[in-house]
């Protein structure tokens, strides 16, 4: 068995690896991936899976229902860690799984795919709890710079993790991005990470922060017939059922974090498309409490004041 | 793992804990009890968005989940729940918070056509529990219950929470968090609905906590605190203290205070950096008899 078959297995099992393996790992992924368009080609069929969320034994569960890889071919659209508790376990076995299939599996970069975000939101402080430096977190931040932005499945199904961008129009704007950088704060490469589509407007919306776009349904129709494609497939965004089509089925949301944040009850799903591209979401629910690494924390009494 | 109430406890303080595994207990003439449920499915949260006229609400709301704590006797009720604490936010309705990156994307070519949002999208809510009172079912001869002008009516006073009896480490006889809402302002923050509840032999306490922090701009916390002491009368007092502190992250920093926002994940740790903007002591004096 290799070195990265053995890796793999160990991150199977939740157990992350040393400190050197991780940085040895994404020297490798590097070589890969930097060879990546930022519009990458994805052959059908494919499994689309949504956010993760470092929900390590959840994801376990998304490979039963999906198959493992690299017998099913996967397509992720970001947001591997953050929120979750095994952040680093979780986007460790799938760079690990892409360097070992770099043709089955496809990583694009979520809006969590970011030092700033990283920092905030979990990923930071799970790399310096687990690996006692920041060392391994500076290794996968690296990482995600490389990650390609966007996949086209046949030509036919533009797939994204947050959305559209008024500065692009075509493929081939994105095709010119300088991705390999920090996630800007505006700019297309923001935009493709970040936007939503939003039911109350039509064109273009500002959300009410101040930054960020929203997308109606007339954008979604005039980029689909501009590239030529059937839809769009994007997740980024909780859906209680696990996805939603809008726009009379010019857009779907995938999400595949099921009991998301461990408390909200919601079902997960991935959207499998066979080689002619028919579709089926699969819809599965969080991991069983006994097949988790740690039992469930009730809240303990608190004398809150 | 579970903290189950020493069975000799609760008999030693008159508790009996609620049957077919409801959550909570009945202690000197209150049910007290608490729901955890998931979040509302699709077709709920556009019913809610159709009820409280608004195209957005938070992300996670615990439509189902609550709080209520009822006085037998009298079918008074103290409740919180995720739609009335929306009715306040939809009612308050404040300006929207602009984050950092705002300023730059002023900057931005605007695509023709564009609708520029403007809700209150930190879902701010002065919200403070509700309380109502019920139909007498366990009694003939009054069924009319008073929901509207309800008969209860929270004073001003002088009194405060007696935190330091609080500080007693009591035996904890029911203890229990129940989100109501939360959104992560997509990944600029975080806006939190809760309310905690804890029963001791001596009374019942409970914190309804308001948590907003904008990533680089500012955060809001509102605490309403409720306190009801055990005692043989028929007409309880609960006493009721809000809270509302605010501070941007730019006087954090003229003040010498980290102002990454990493350093401010949990309220009650540095609650004392953010500036009181609004207190007030109330109590109700229970009473369903009119």
């Amino acid at each position: 068995m290799s070195d990265l078959d053995r890796q793999i297995e160990q991150l199977k099992n939740c157990e992350p690896l040393k400190e050197s393996e991780v940085k040895a790992l994404c020297l490798k992924a590097m070589e890969i991936l930097v060879e990546e368009s930022n519009v990458q080609r994805v052959d059908a069929p494919v499994t689309i899976c949504g956010d993760i969320h470092g929900q390590f034994y959840d994801m376990k569960e998304l490979f039963k229902v999906g198959g493992d890889c690299p017998k099913t071919n996967y397509l992720f659209l970001g947001d591997f860690v953050d929120r979750g508790f095994y952040s680093v376990e979780t986007f460790l076995l799938l760079l690990a799984l892409k360097v070992r299939y770099p043709d089955r599996i496809t990583l694009i970069r979520g809006n969590h795919e970011s030092r700033q975000i990283t920092q905030v939101y979990g990923f930071y402080d799970e790399c310096l709890r687990k690996y006692g430096s920041v060392n391994v977190w500076r290794y996968c931040t690296d990482i995600f710079d490389y990650l390609s932005l966007s996949a086209l499945i046949e030509n036919k199904i533009f797939s994204v993790h947050g959305g559209l961008s008024p500065a692009i129009t075509t493929l081939d704007q994105i095709r010119t991005i300088d991705r390999k950088q920090e996630v800007p704060h505006d700019g297309a490469m923001c935009d493709l990470l970040w936007s939503d589509p939003e039911d109350i407007v039509d064109g273009w919306g500002l959300s009410p922060r101040g930054a960020g776009f929203l997308f109606g349904g007339s954008v979604v129709t005039s980029f689909n017939h501009t590239n030529n494609i059937d839809y769009i497939c994007r997740a980024h965004q909780l859906v209680m059922e696990g996805y939603k089509w809008m726009f009379n089925n010019q857009i779907v949301t995938v999400w595949s974090a099921p009991n998301y944040c461990y408390r909200c009850g919601n079902v997960a799903a991935i959207l499998q498309l066979d080689e002619n591209l028919n579709k089926q979401f699969c819809v599965f629910d969080a991991a069983p409490q006994e097949s988790r690494g740690n039992p469930a924390k009730k809240p303990a009494p608190d004398y809150f004041l | 793992m579970e903290v189950e109430p020493e069975e000799k406890e609760l008999k030693a303080a008159g508790a009996q804990l609620l049957p077919d595994g409801r959550r909570g207990l009945r202690i000197h003439g209150w049910e007290i009890e608490t729901h955890k449920r998931s979040i509302l499915t699709s077709s709920n949260f556009e019913q809610w968005e159709h009820k409280l006229q608004t195209s957005h609400l938070p992300e996670m709301v615990f439509g189902d989940s609550l709080l209520a704590l009822k006085h037998i006797e009298t079918g008074v009720q103290i409740y919180f729940n995720a739609f009335d604490a929306l009715t306040g936010w939809k009612k308050e309705a404040l300006p929207p918070v602009e984050v950092p990156a705002a300023a730059k994307w002023k900057f931005r070519c605007k695509p023709s056509q564009q609708v520029i949002l403007d809700y209150d999208y930190t879902f701010t809510t002065p919200y403070c529990g509700s309380e109502r009172i019920e139909a007498d079912t366990e009694k003939h001869g009054r069924e009319q219950t008073c929901e509207e002008s309800n008969g209860l009516c929270w004073e001003d006073c002088e009194e405060k929470i007696d935190l330091v009896s609080l500080s007693l480490k009591e035996p904890i006889l029911f203890y229990d968090e129940v989100i109501l809402y939360e959104d992560e302002l997509a990944d600029n923050g975080i806006s939190l609905l809760t309310v905690k509840v804890r029963v001791m032999p001596s009374g019942w306490f409970l914190l309804l906590r308001f948590w907003l922090r904008v990533d680089g701009v500012l955060m809001r916390l509102r605490d309403t605190r409720m306190h009801c002491i055990f005692s043989n009368s028929e007409n309880p007092i609960i006493l009721r203290e809000s809270c509302w502190r605010e501070t941007t992250f730019q006087s954090l920093a003229e003040k010498g205070y980290a102002s990454d926002s990493a350093a401010y994940n949990d309220p009650s740790v540095i609650c004392d950096r953010l500036q009181i903007v609004m207190q007030k002591t109330q109590k109700l004096r229970v009473s369903g008899k009119l």
